[in-house]
């Protein structure tokens, strides 16, 4: 995992369309406190931009009525949320205990060193983004990369070198 | 007194307090479970696992101390190979990414790191990758400088920031070995406490900028004292040294734990009004346009004191019971009066729920107990008919503007007892230099009824003479220390000894001045 504390500042103000506006106000009865919606605000925002802004953790510490800190210790511990825009295949590679002694650095340094990716980067052609991440809870079948959300197990660098070579 | 409990430690049988958890309850017989992230005020988050300790009654092998309370019976096991092993890993842990720079840090000598080092660990560094690269002197606001690598995540400072100022501007992101704490963007430290995550902080990641670099904490001289700035009167440490061929100087005043009063924290505005003891002091006294020394300027006004003609002395509502009770047995001999008048000082609307109070005097409550009048009226009708005033360190200029106070004392003749400069002071005839609070022993009262006594903290290169001694000298009929208690102990619930008052202070019940504004 990369550093994730700096945050992007659109310079616009932020706040939800009419869509997520109805669905945050739908959870805010489903949970016993208002904080319960820190997560849940988080994922509509991301719906609604694709990444989450410093303005939109400002917004939805100020909506929820809690500490901007809370929201952003949330935004950068979850490593789903993406604080900056994502290319657009976002590649996931876990970097946690048993995927690490599984082999995990060499699809890292493949990426890095044939696609120049580096991570918590985006390739210049905004076609690949990559992150490390904590645990993705696939330890049985280590090493582990998601693929725009899509789990793809016991990897090594000529299966991920296929996958790259079906995308579009 | 709190129901006590026999328990073992080690196999030995100790006497402790029921209910608290074992580290306070083990603490205060005097064996010491190493903790970094559990703090008395904030409670215990379980987060640093330096306290884990044995307990033999089938429980799992190890459980976090601060968890724990202490009950009757209880088998705690401190000193066992496996535990000594757990606290030599958690500390291999803590210093994996820790800076070790502690020659240039300010926490050196005060650090729970380095004390628990050298009695927990003692180990070499196996540690060959390179450490993880974070944050230096962030200025969090407030005064308050943050250096993520050097912080063990204990989280006190998150904690306090949302338990007790209730403001939360502190967070810890990222996670795992790229944790730290940070602001969020544009929400910087915005409270009066807030200079207190330096104190709770147990490594050298909050540093004060205002004291950072200006000496090492082995230097410093840490005598008892209690603030100042408001009616609340905290219990402080005054740090203080005199660096060689130096005036000794104040480099810092720290929370004094006071259960009865302050708790653990001050407030960020009595924390920096050591300044006020530095800067703007009057040093030299004056007869007329010409320096003399005090004791011709002395002289002077125990002559003028002696013509006779009447006279008003002015108390300050910072003034200690000695000082005040010292005055007023003069002015009975002499058949002067007394105004205490101290508007100035409450400023409406000022104070809080927690420690801050609307009146920024500090004996008030003394000056009630005394009978000195302290109201408007009282003080204009007293300087008006008085021919000579005598200002025993009461800074009018925070009461009345500088016009009211020139009409004032246009026609009267003033003599004025100060410790600082002051616009009014121009208008006296005859000045004298005294100790201000970080210079006398003394005693008050805050405004919950509570006395306290403080020693005498700093001694200048030449100290400026105390209000008790110069008056002692003008002729008040009580002369000593001795003198002035005996005179107190008349009071309701005073002792005729200020040696008796405990630490944290005596509650004096009858005091009305407890149940002043909320």
């Amino acid at each position: 995992m990369s550093d994730r504390s700096e945050l992007i500042s659109t310079g616009k103000p932020f706040s939800f369309d009419k869509k997520r506006d109805a669905a945050f106000e739908q959870l805010s009865k489903r949970y016993p406190t208002r904080e319960s919606l820190i997560l849940p605000a988080l994922w509509l925002t991301q719906e609604q931009e694709g990444w989450v802004c410093q303005e939109a953790i400002a917004y939805i510490a100020d909506r929820i009525g809690t500490f901007a800190s809370k929201v952003y210790e949330a935004a950068t511990f979850y490593t789903m949320y993406h604080l900056r825009p994502t290319g657009r295949y976002h590649i996931c590679v876990c970097r946690t205990l048993s995927c690490w002694l599984r082999g995990k650095q060499e699809i890292v340094d493949y990426l890095r060193n044939e696609l120049s990716l580096t991570p918590g980067m985006v390739s210049e052609d905004g076609r690949y983004s990559l992150e490390e991440v904590e645990c993705l809870g696939h330890c049985g079948s280590a090493p582990v990369v998601q693929l725009n959300g899509e789990f793809h197990e016991d990897m090594d660098v000529e299966k991920l070198k296929a996958l790259l070579a079906s995308l579009q | 007194m709190a129901d006590m409990v026999k328990l073992f430690v080690n196999g030995v049988e100790v006497e402790v307090e029921a209910g608290k958890n074992l580290i306070d309850a083990i603490g205060a017989v005097g064996i010491e479970i190493p903790h970094l992230c559990y703090h008395p005020a904030l409670g215990a988050d379980g987060n640093c696992r330096m306290c884990l300790v044995g307990i033999e009654d089938g429980r799992p092998p190890l459980v976090p101390a601060c968890k724990t309370p202490a009950m009757a019976g209880m088998k705690v096991l401190l000193d066992a190979e496996h535990i000594r092993k757990i606290q030599r890993d958690v500390m291999e842990l803590e210093l994996i990414n820790h800076p070790t720079d502690c020659p240039v840090c300010d926490q050196a000598g005060e650090c729970r790191l380095q004390d628990y080092y050298m009695s927990y660990d003692r180990r070499q560094s196996r540690m060959t990758v390179p450490q993880v690269v974070k944050g230096k002197k962030m200025a969090f606001g407030c005064g308050v400088v943050h250096d993520q690598e050097r912080c063990v995540l204990c989280g006190r400072c998150v904690r306090f920031c949302r338990q007790i100022t209730k403001t939360g501007e502190l967070g810890i992101i990222n996670r795992s070995d790229d944790a730290r704490v940070n602001i969020f963007p544009g929400r910087p430290l915005h409270n009066r406490y807030a200079l207190n995550v330096v104190d709770l902080c147990p490594v050298g990641a909050m540093t004060s900028a205002d004291f950072r670099f200006q000496q090492r904490v082995w230097f410093l001289k840490k005598s008892p004292g209690v603030c100042h700035g408001c009616a609340r009167g905290c219990s402080i440490t005054v740090d203080h040294n005199r660096e060689k061929e130096q005036e000794a100087r104040i480099y810092r005043l720290r929370p004094r734990h006071n259960p009865l009063v302050n708790g653990y924290f001050i407030c960020d505005s009595g924390r920096m009004s050591y300044k006020a003891e530095e800067e703007g002091r009057l040093n030299e006294a004056r007869h007329g346009r010409l320096a003399r020394s005090v004791d011709q300027a002395l002289l002077a006004v125990a002559e003028d004191l002696a013509q006779g003609g009447k006279i008003t002395f002015i108390l300050s509502p910072d003034s200690s019971l000695e000082q005040m009770v010292t005055i007023r047995a003069l002015a009975e001999k002499l058949g002067a009066t007394l105004s205490g008048f101290s508007d100035g000082w409450i400023i409406p609307g000022d104070g809080d729920d927690f420690l801050i109070r609307d009146d920024k005097a500090a004996n008030r409550a003394g000056l009630e107990l005394l009978g000195i009048d302290c109201s408007r009226t009282g003080f204009t009708a007293a300087v008006e008919a008085a021919d000579l005033v005598v200002n025993c360190n009461n800074d009018l200029g925070r009461s009345l503007s500088a016009e009211e106070l020139g009409q004032l004392f246009q026609s009267r003749r003033l003599i004025s007892f100060a410790s600082h400069r002051r616009e009014i002071d121009n208008q006296a005839e005859i000045v004298i230099p005294v100790a201000s609070w970080s210079e006398y022993a003394g005693s008050v009262i805050n405004c919950q009824g509570i006395l306290q006594h403080f020693p005498r903290a700093v001694v200048r290169n030449q100290p400026p003479m105390e209000l008790v001694e110069l008056i002692a000298r003008l002729g008040s009929p009580l002369q000593s220390e001795a003198d002035c208690w005996q005179e107190l102990a008349r009071l309701p619930g005073l002792p005729a000894d200020p040696a008796t008052i405990p630490t944290e202070g005596l509650q004096l019940n009858d005091n009305e001045a407890a149940h002043d504004q909320p």
